[in-house]
């Protein structure tokens, strides 16, 4: 990253409202904003419902181009489109995932995925798109995978943590699953062969205190070389810096840092380049106190070459930010 | 003069002096050469009635134990069985399925049919706390909901036990 080393300021670009309930999640269609795309972006709520907002391409400014209700029955709590933009995942407490279809500007529910025994608290989607992750309160993730004219089949249920799962992520470029959960654990998932996943490793720094962030590395090349399973490593704790729960935290391509937090703000960070230390060390270049009037429950980059940011809050509303450097 | 005793009782009743006053002694003439026997006889009969009630107690015991061993072990026996029993039955069905039409299932499908198959027709259910066969129903449960997931089937049947009023469960 071209490193500015004055100060950024944090301008609020838009406020999107709708949601009657506190909003859950933000995701960004991958596939919109570039090419003459309008931008897109998805937000869900404890309201039952996800909204679809896009950006008018000749005012700039962002309407709301679809709400996804009834089908849902209770709170839907993570969203995630797949690569292609074409689907778009939401899993609810209701137990189910259902899995829309952007047909011609209208949403359609192709699928409903039903296994969970109770709430489903987060929805990922692999690098290609073939697969789809999901976990919830049952403790489980499920893996599914994505069949010709929408069809989902399960090719894996996974068990090992001992309490809720709250959060699945795939690494952007392998086929390696994430999983965090209640019991203090990230477990890191693999697949041996046809369908057989297992628990490669499990990070536990017991420590737990949900006012830091933490950073891990392994050696992604030689993992991609194909010589086996490399493990991950705490490198780094940014601590101090938050006094209430963090809520959410994402890298943008260009390495800055968003966390999103209880305390109604949100912060950022870059690697410090001091190189005194052993490993990498970050120092927060932006706090943006007021940025809504709850918790902020999260927070996404922008896919596109610019530095827009999306925020979804207890306050029901969704907010469009752009960090711009102050020269 | 008493052989041994530090006693000074009178030698002509035990009921004097040091006897234990919680036993019952027999009231009669002791001969003089069996005055040991006084204390041995009442540590005998504290023996003896420690023997006799624990052995009462154990009786007692094994056979409560025998009778609650007997409703734990039916109740846990007829859980695994029930559910051994809805996969062998579920598998019946599916596998009978895939031979009149392996077009209709999906690979992956047929092939979690089969590997419940192998997981039902290799391990013994005779022994329901024997950790393998533990295993082994954890791992067809598994597999089952992957399955059910996929076809979109319910399960709809929650098994004898659940859903019912402990107090109305007869073997």
């Amino acid at each position: 990253m071209e490193s500015h080393d004055g100060a950024w300021s944090l301008k609020e670009v838009q406020k999107l409202e709708g949601h009657t309930d506190r909003v859950w999640s933000v995701a960004w269609n991958p596939a919109a904003g570039v090419a003459g795309v309008p931008a897109m972006l998805a937000s869900c709520s404890g309201d039952k419902t996800v909204r679809v907002w896009e950006q008018n391409p000749s005012s700039s400014s962002w309407f709301c181009k679809a709400v996804l209700d009834e089908t849902h029955t209770r709170t839907v709590r993570s969203c995630a489109w797949s690569p292609s933009g074409k689907l778009l995942a939401t899993g609810s407490f209701d137990a189910t995932t259902a899995i829309w279809e952007n047909v011609g500007g209208d949403f359609e529910c192709v699928s409903t995925l039903e296994g969970h025994e109770n709430e489903v608290k987060s929805v990922c989607w692999n690098a290609s798109g073939s697969l789809l992750a999901t976990c919830g309160r049952d403790r489980s993730v499920w893996i599914w995978e994505v069949l010709p004219g929408n069809e989902f089949e399960c090719a894996s249920v996974l068990q090992g943590h001992t309490q809720d799962v709250k959060m699945v992520q795939w690494h952007p470029t392998m086929d390696i699953l994430f999983s965090c959960s209640y019991d203090n654990t990230i477990k890191i998932w693999a697949e041996d062969g046809d369908d057989d996943w297992h628990c490669v490793q499990t990070l536990s720094e017991a420590n737990g205190d949900d006012l830091t962030i933490k950073v891990w590395e392994t050696d992604s090349a030689k993992m991609m070389s194909g010589d086996g399973y490399v493990p991950w490593s705490h490198v780094c704790t940014l601590s101090g810096y938050h006094d209430r729960t963090i809520f959410s935290v994402h890298w943008s391509r260009e390495g800055i840092i968003a966390s999103g937090a209880a305390d109604d703000a949100i912060r950022f960070f870059v690697e410090s380049k001091d190189g005194s230390v052993d490993g990498p060390s970050y120092k927060m270049i932006l706090r943006n106190e007021k940025a809504h009037d709850m918790d902020v429950n999260s927070v996404r980059w922008s896919h596109g070459e610019n530095r827009f940011l999306a925020s979804a809050s207890d306050d029901g509303t969704v907010k469009i930010w752009e960090l711009v450097p102050v020269i | 003069m008493r052989k041994g005793s530090s006693s000074t009782a009178s030698p002509s009743n035990g009921r004097e002096g040091k006897a234990p006053s919680d036993r019952s002694t027999d009231v009669r003439p002791e001969p003089a050469d069996t005055s040991s026997d006084i204390l041995d006889s009442s540590l005998d009969l504290e023996e003896a009635h420690f023997r006799e009630g624990y052995s009462d107690g154990h009786r007692h015991g094994v056979a409560a134990g025998r009778e609650e061993g007997r409703q734990v072990g039916l109740k846990t026996g007829f859980e695994t069985g029930e559910e051994v029993g809805l996969y062998r039955g579920c598998v019946g069905v599916r596998g009978s399925a895939i031979r009149a039409d392996p077009t209709r299932y999906s690979a992956r499908v047929q092939k979690s049919v089969r590997t419940m198959e192998a997981l039902l027709d290799g391990h013994p259910t005779t022994e329901p706390e024997d950790e393998l066969v533990q295993e082994m129903v954890g791992d067809l449960r598994l597999k089952s909901r992957a399955v059910r997931a996929s076809l979109g089937a319910k399960l709809e049947n929650r098994g004898y036990l659940k859903g019912v009023d402990n107090e109305d469960v007869e073997f």
